[in-house]
């Protein structure tokens, strides 16, 4: 156990590291929100407060198509990841035991430590395939390989969640007459709702900022927030893209203090 | 569905048999490692009457109230509630309910929304659903606390809530499991008088757990009192604390002296017993028991079933190791003549000195009070 007179604090050059790490971690990004801001085009000096660059993006249909597309797939591929997250988290706790119960729980996590890239070609291979196939080219290969690439992370929130909830609650409800389907609409389900949402707003997050499987599987014309920004970038770096990935901070931020939020609540 | 109409108790009879239990066993595992957690228990609980299932932690108690609940199948024989076979069914077929040892109150629902549970998975009505509510709220006294959450009231509280909602589907037996062993001291006498209250006043059959032997007499009208799966002994407090079929339960109800004494004659349900010094009394046997002549049996008394006299005077003597004042009685550890112990509860009535060490008391036994404990 640790000491508790013992703090890491006291250890020499704790300060200078720490105050690095936060430098680090914070200095881009202040920089790139600071100069969202910027009245001129440098990104390197100061010339001004203006809003022009948030017009500018505003005004870009472009931003508006790859934007809209990005949070409706982020919506469908985590509201399907959510309820497989779901039934899978309820199917590898709520069940008796059943043979291979701790291989489809390593199965489920297992993408979580496949390199991006790996399922990313995977993906394109695969892809590649059925578009010659069936001549489909739309956005369902993106709603499905997003969907596939957020499970595990909606599943972690929501399986936690079962494994903490009291079992002695559903078998009280069972016990006052309630069915299978009524312990779970009226007990389970209820207190299942934070991690549901957690889940659901882990997995909306990550399709939201995936570049990668995107990049791999989109057709023509199917262009994400992130992948459009990259394409940008690699022409021109304008304060416009500041602009744009300052507002996407801000949505990832909203959602990230929605999850504590929501997942500090859960305690009660 | 929810409208199973199990729970409806109709008036009930007293002397009717509520829950009849043949040849039952459960048996975790498998193999090697199977595990008897409950054999050969037969077992007739009537309606009405307060049942405490009494033993030492392990024996099958709480086993033995989820096979009656539905939580557990028994392994084997049956298991009768109301005339109606029932293992097989789920918990939500049984006219039983449950107070859980944890409470486990809904956290997300209200007081009111906790008790009316039961009735609205049965799908009554929702006027009635209220009325009961009302009526179990003021049953347990908690009608000023209707809307609160169960993290928002004491543990008692609690306690009173899961209770009201076990009794609120009116079901034929309510199973309670170690419900008191959360509570303080005082907290859980007040309870035992409130839950002796509401199975009177409710007529419905309740079934005990504790380990707590005290409770288990205060408040049962049977107590089976269970060892290693099996019930040793079935009957009411007093049988039980004054009769005890075997060294177990006399062991573990009360303090008691065990004495091994050998057998002057045998008359019928008699045994005349000779005492360390000589001098002979009688003893009750147990039913179908006949020791020999000149066999050493066990014994027993309890220790405020003897007087003190002055030496000789008495059936035997002893001599006191120690005394110990315990404020309404003080416990006397005296040897005796043969070097058995025993100890002796006297009653303060007087401000009587605890007698010293070494003093040489005679003792007379209550008549009667002396019994013969099986082989
Ligand atoms: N699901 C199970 N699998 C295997 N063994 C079990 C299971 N449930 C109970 N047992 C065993 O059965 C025995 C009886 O358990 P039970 O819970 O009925 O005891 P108890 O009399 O209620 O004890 P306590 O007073 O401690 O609550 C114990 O030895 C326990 O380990
Ligand atoms: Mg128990």
């Amino acid at each position: 156990m640790f000491n508790r007179n013992f703090s890491v604090s006291r250890l020499p050059g704790f300060g200078a590291v720490a105050v690095f790490t936060f430098v680090m971690l914070y200095l881009p990004i202040i920089i790139l929100v600071t100069f969202s801001f910027n009245a001129g085009v440098s990104q390197a000096q100061w010339e001004g407060f203006s809003l022009q660059w948030y017009q500018a993006a505003f005004q870009n249909d472009q931003v508006r198509d790859v934007s809209i597309r990005s949070l409706w797939l982020a919506l469908a591929a985590s509201g399907f990841a959510t309820v497989l997250s779901t039934l899978a988290a309820l199917g590898t706790t709520r069940v008796g035991r059943f043979p291979g119960q701790t291989m489809i729980y390593a199965l489920i996590n297992q993408p979580l430590m496949v390199p991006e890239i790996v399922t990313g070609v995977a993906l394109l291979i695969l892809v590649a395939f059925l578009k010659v196939q069936t001549g489909y080219t739309g956005m369902g290969y993106l709603v499905a390989a997003h969907t596939a690439f957020c499970i595990p992370f909606a599943y972690l929130p929501i399986r936690a969640r079962l494994e903490t909830m009291d079992i002695t609650l559903e078998k009280a409800a069972a016990d006052l007459y309630a069915d299978h389907w009524q312990a779970f609409r009226y007990i389970t389900l209820p207190l299942l709702v934070p991690g549901i949402l957690a889940g659901f707003m882990l997995g909306f997050v990550i399709s939201l900022d995936t570049v990668v499987i995107t990049e791999f599987v989109k057709s023509a014309g199917q262009d994400t927030l992130p992948t459009y920004m990259l394409g940008q970038l690699r022409r021109t770096i304008t304060p416009e893209m500041n602009a744009i990935a300052t507002l996407f901070l801000a949505l990832s931020l909203c959602i990230v203090t929605a999850f504590f939020v929501i997942t500090r609540k859960r305690g009660t | 569905m929810g409208s199973t109409g199990a729970g409806v108790s109709e008036p009930t009879e007293t002397g009717t048999v509520e829950i009849v239990i043949r040849d039952l066993s459960k048996i975790f595992g498998q193999g090697a490692a199977a595990f008897h957690a409950l054999s050969d228990i037969d077992l007739e609980i009537r309606t009405g009457e307060f049942f405490t299932l009494l033993g030492p932690s392990g024996c099958g108690k709480t086993t033995l109230l989820r096979v009656i609940a539905g939580f557990e199948q028994p392994s084997t024989g049956s298991l009768g509630i109301n005339g109606k076979e029932v293992a097989g069914l789920g918990p939500n077929a049984r006219p039983v309910n449950t107070v859980f040892q944890n409470y486990a109150l809904f956290p997300h629902m209200t007081v009111a929304q906790n008790i009316g549970f039961g009735l609205k998975m049965q799908g009554r009505p929702r006027s009635e659903v209220e009325a009961t509510t009302d009526e179990m709220l003021r049953l347990v006294k908690m009608e000023a606390m209707a809307e609160r959450k169960p993290s928002e009231i004491s543990g008692g509280q609690q306690q009173r809530v899961a209770l009201a909602r076990a009794l609120a589907p009116r079901p034929r037996v309510l199973l309670l499991d170690e419900p008191l062993s959360a509570l303080d001291l005082k907290l859980r006498k007040e309870m035992q008088g409130e839950l002796k209250r509401l199975q009177t006043e409710t007529g419905i059959t309740f079934i005990f757990v504790t380990h707590d032997q005290e409770e288990a007499l205060t408040m049962s009208d049977r107590i089976a009192v269970m060892s290693a799966g099996r019930i040793l002994q079935l009957g009411s407090p007093h049988e039980i604390y004054h009769a005890p079929s075997e060294r177990f339960v006399a062991d573990f109800i009360g303090d008691t002296n065990f004495l091994d004494l050998p057998v002057a004659s045998v008359d019928g349900s008699q045994a005349t017993v000779t005492l360390p010094g000589g001098k002979e009394t009688a003893a009750r046997l147990p039913q179908g028991y006949l020791p020999v002549l000149g066999e050493t049996v066990t014994t027993v008394i309890r220790p405020e079933q003897a007087q003190t006299v002055a030496p000789g005077q008495g059936d035997m003597d002893g001599v006191v190791e120690n005394a110990v004042f315990f404020g309404t009685d003080t416990h006397v550890h005296l040897r005796l003549d043969d070097g058995q112990p025993f100890i002796l509860r006297r009653q303060n009535i007087a401000e009587a000195r605890e007698p010293a060490p070494g003093t040489r008391l005679g003792l007379t036994l209550s008549p009667g009070a002396l019994r013969v404990l099986k082989g």
